[in-house]
């Protein structure tokens, strides 16, 4: 009798198991499939680039997606600056894809919004993405948070908010929180004016050469799946 | 005072060697303009090379803004020497041709001859900014077109928009006028103790190049020291295309810099009060 409750009690362990793992599964696949839904978009933006030692004033300009990763931010005559990584800075392409195994870490509680979350890893060993967890509202059907570890650009966290383009799964608002490397130019060349000297590094402690930057994006109007020209997405000078 | 000064505007502006200053700002500019036409870019990809590693920067980064900025840059030791060209001839020239006696046998005395050779110098100096501003930025802006202003510092990537640098440089060049107006009551201050213009003008560009050395040396030695130092100070303008605007530091600067002025200017009145005029 005993040995019969403990097969029953692990067959019920491995069942629960496998019905979270599969529910789990599922809510990935089709949160990507809301998310891949949007095959371009037009927006108009603002855009807040916060990098130590990089200091650019809010950019206002319009930024154009095309799936699966063009992105182009033109501003009007002025200088568009967006950081060059190897996989995008959209939640299309921070959301591996492909075959992927989905791992169910329990819920967790984000600005007093209970979220699920999600470890992703995909299958496919040459993806530029090796792990991404997802902090998803179940409710509403929407990512609400992401940390995607690259392999060659590092970690990359991604806070959204949504509006009125929460259907589209399209945000309001995003702050993407990234490693940047630091940069130096030859004062030779530069002759800089010294007008703050630079604060010495406390003994023992070494100046790491990369540093988290924050970009926060602030959607103000979508125009989506209206379809958008290769030739937008050409370098131009 | 004014019919002085008048005079004095007519005995600079009656030399050809005054156009030549006009005629090198013109030929080193459009050298330079010419130059970043052909080859702007790779030049640009050099120095950006950091920043291009890690972000996609698109649009006309190579403007007539930033072409400017590497004007001004490359004139910083030139322009002295075109000031000095004029300020240090002021009174060792009229010593060398004799006149400078002739001069002080008229109703007027050696301090205010001082002041009106120096104020002369200035408009000359002012003169000289102004033709740089046209040839350099409105030149710039017509063969470069406008645009965001991209201002690499050794440790920064600093970016002005468009609307907001016009003024920058109206500053930067008043802060120049001030900086070459102390180059000129040096070159004052060399001409009251010569007797030709040629010791005056090569003291001067000695100086300020022995000097600017020091000032950019990254040796602890001299830390102490470079703050005090005019040249230190004379790059000032550049504060102007910070983010913010280091206001404190160019006030600092322009102090310093008003400060030698008038230390220079005092010191040559000082001077040619007591001076034994010989020719």
């Amino acid at each position: 009798m005993r040995k019969l409750l403990g097969i029953l009690a692990v067959c019920l362990f491995v069942s629960i198991g496998t019905i979270k793992a599969s529910d789990a599964d599922k809510l990935y696949y089709s949160l990507r499939t809301k998310v891949l839904s949007v095959k371009d978009y037009t927006a108009d933006v603002r855009m807040k680039i916060d990098i130590n030692r990089m200091r650019i004033p809010q950019l206002k300009g319009t930024l154009f997606f095309k799936s699966p990763d063009k992105m182009r931010l033109e501003r009007h005559g002025g200088l568009s600056i967006l950081p060059k990584k190897n996989i995008n800075l959209t939640l299309s392409n921070l959301m591996p894809d492909g075959k992927v195994t989905v791992i169910d870490m329990g819920t967790s509680t984000i600005d007093g919004k209970k979220l699920r979350v999600l470890k992703v890893i995909p299958e496919d060993e040459l993806s530029q993405i090796i792990l991404a967890k997802i902090w998803i509202d179940e409710a509403n059907m929407l990512i609400l948070k992401t940390e995607t570890t690259s392999r060659n650009d590092g970690t990359i966290a991604m806070d959204l908010s949504f509006g009125k383009y929460a259907s589209y799964a399209l945000p309001d608002r995003v702050i993407i929180t990234m490693d940047v490397k630091d940069y130096k130019l030859p004062k030779g060349i530069t002759l800089d004016y010294n007008d703050v000297p630079t604060p010495p590094t406390p003994p023992g402690e070494k100046k790491s050469k990369t540093q988290k930057g924050t970009i926060q994006i602030s959607y103000l109007s979508y125009d989506i799946n209206k379809g958008i020209s290769d030739d937008k997405f050409k370098d131009k000078e | 005072m004014i019919q002085l000064l008048r005079i004095e505007l007519y005995k600079i502006f009656r030399r050809p060697r005054t156009y030549i200053s006009f005629g090198i700002i013109t030929a080193i500019v459009l050298v330079i303009q010419l130059a970043m036409l052909s080859d702007g870019k790779s030049f640009l990809s050099f120095i950006m090379s950091g920043v291009n590693e890690q972000f996609d920067i698109q649009g006309n980064v190579l403007n007539g803004y930033l072409v400017t900025y590497i004007i001004l840059q490359s004139l910083l030791i030139h322009i002295p020497l075109l000031v000095a060209l004029v300020a240090g001839d002021a009174l060792a020239g009229e010593a060398n041709a004799g006149t400078l006696r002739l001069l002080l046998t008229k109703p007027i005395s050696r301090a205010k001859l001082v002041l009106v050779k120096f104020t002369s110098s200035v408009i000359y100096t002012v003169l000289l900014i102004v033709w740089l501003a046209v040839v350099g930025l409105f030149g710039s802006l017509a063969l470069f077109g406008q645009g965001d202003m991209i201002n690499l510092k050794s440790d920064a990537f600093v970016m002005l928009l468009q609307h907001d640098v016009m003024w920058r440089y109206m500053a930067a060049f008043l802060f120049a006028t001030l900086a070459m107006t102390t180059i000129a009551s040096l070159s004052l201050l060399l001409s009251a103790f010569a007797d030709n213009s040629i010791g005056p003008i090569i003291s001067t560009m000695g100086i300020v190049v022995v000097i600017t050395i020091l000032s950019n040396l990254e040796l602890p030695l001299f830390d102490k020291i470079k703050p005090y130092l005019f040249t230190t100070h004379m790059i000032g303008w550049k504060g102007f295309f910070d983010d913010p605007i280091p206001y404190g530091a160019i006030g600092f600067s322009a102090l310093v810099m008003f400060l030698y002025t008038v230390g220079f200017l005092a010191t040559t009145i000082f001077y040619f009060n007591k001076k034994d005029i010989k020719s």
